[in-house]
């Protein structure tokens, strides 16, 4: 059905293509629900969305539709992970920890834990405490025990691995 | 809601779009291909074998491999414009596979004492070098462009298959006039302009195709 509906919007079908935007929004709502924290999901899925508008003609209609999506929204997790992180850098004191239910955190928390263990320990350390835990350079120092440097680096290159594998499934 | 807005906006905005067709793509990427053929030929002539219609083998198997790895990882790019997840295009990995028995044939040869050709001649691997880059130059750019048309999702890859594909169809022009058959010199110098387009790639052009 999806496949259809993006072929009509492809052809300027709007009706169509309001439904589609609509199936899609919550599509990619649980997608990322077990790929980042809870309070960045209404921005991403509206990141994407728009990535989806904008790049609309590289759906090859004689594909399947949802591995096109799901490598679109796959960028753009990834992006957002990049982002995070360069924000992060410049502001991490500022950091607020997300209120939301206690399942949210530890579905997103499960799936980041997955990729956590497929990068070196020091970086999986520092980004847990860095990104998952909200704890300042200086705090994530004390905890693991590497110098403010290494952590940036730890940080910096976890994150990058962690796209890097995102990008390779 | 922000989303409720932001949807209805999208919907309006909504104009008819043709899906990216890889003909076009594929007719630039040949166009490109042919222009620096020409460009290599009329600067720097033909070998003679060529010339003579009576081609050596070594220029053949140089000629398939290299041709072989710039369409492989070629086709590759271009696909990469259509995101999808799944093992679409793969079959650039046979390729490069199969190319690595250049170098890999060099390596042991040079370990044998085997490389007074590549070594004497040093002064024309530069040159292969050189004239390669630049006919790979300009093949990658109609891949970029149409990269940057699509929405590609691995743009690091994309960037190292880019110079790939331009380095062996750049090396593939140039070897059109290259006088040399040892496989010494093809191994290390024809790897050589490969593997510094590939990087150029993949310095270049993923902040060209980031969308």
């Amino acid at each position: 059905m999806l496949r259809r509906l993006m072929r009509l919007s492809q052809a300027g079908d709007k009706q169509a293509y309001a439904v589609l935007l609509d199936h899609v929004g919550k599509w990619l709502a649980r997608f990322f629900r077990q790929k980042i924290m809870p309070d960045a999901i209404d921005d991403l899925v509206q990141d994407t969305l728009m990535s989806l508008h904008r790049k609309r003609a590289s759906y090859d209609p004689a594909r399947p539709f949802l591995p096109w999506l799901a490598a679109i929204a796959r960028y753009r997790w990834v992006d957002r992970l990049r982002q995070g992180y360069r924000l992060q850098a410049e502001s991490l004191d500022d950091h607020q920890p997300a209120e939301d239910s206690h399942e949210d955190v530890v579905a997103a928390q499960i799936s980041i834990g997955r990729l956590l263990c497929l990068i070196p320990d020091a970086q999986a350390a520092a980004i847990r405490c860095s990104r998952i835990e909200g704890l300042s350079i200086a705090e994530t120092c004390a905890r693991t025990g590497q110098s403010e440097a290494l952590v940036k680096v730890n940080i910096h290159r976890g994150l990058k691995k962690m796209a890097l594998l995102v990008e390779s499934e | 809601m922000k989303q409720a807005f932001e949807l209805s906006a999208l919907v309006d905005d909504l104009t008819p779009v043709r899906p990216l067709a890889i003909g076009p793509a594929l007719a630039a990427v040949g166009l490109a291909f042919a222009l620096a053929i020409a460009a290599i030929v009329m600067g720097r002539g033909l070998r003679a074998d060529v010339l003579a219609g009576d081609l050596e083998a070594m220029f053949l198997i140089r000629a398939g491999l290299l041709l072989l790895l710039g369409t492989g990882c070629g086709w590759a790019v271009l696909r990469m414009a259509s995101p999808a997840v799944g093992k679409y295009a793969q079959a650039w990995k046979m390729v490069v596979a199969a190319a690595a028995l250049l170098p890999l044939t060099a390596l042991v040869l040079l370990m044998g004492g085997r490389g007074d050709v590549a070594i004497t001649h040093a002064r024309d691997g530069v040159q292969c070098i050189l004239f390669s880059g630049i006919a790979a130059f300009g093949t990658a750019i109609p891949m970029v462009a149409w990269l940057r048309r699509g929405a590609p999702t691995a743009p690091a890859r994309a960037g190292w298959l880019t110079g790939v594909a331009a380095g062996g169809l750049g090396t593939f022009a140039y070897g059109l006039y290259c006088p040399f058959n040892d496989v010494v010199y093809i191994g290390c110098y024809y790897s050589l302009a490969v593997a510094i387009c590939a990087l150029a790639g993949r310095m270049i052009v993923p902040p060209l195709i980031r969308w």
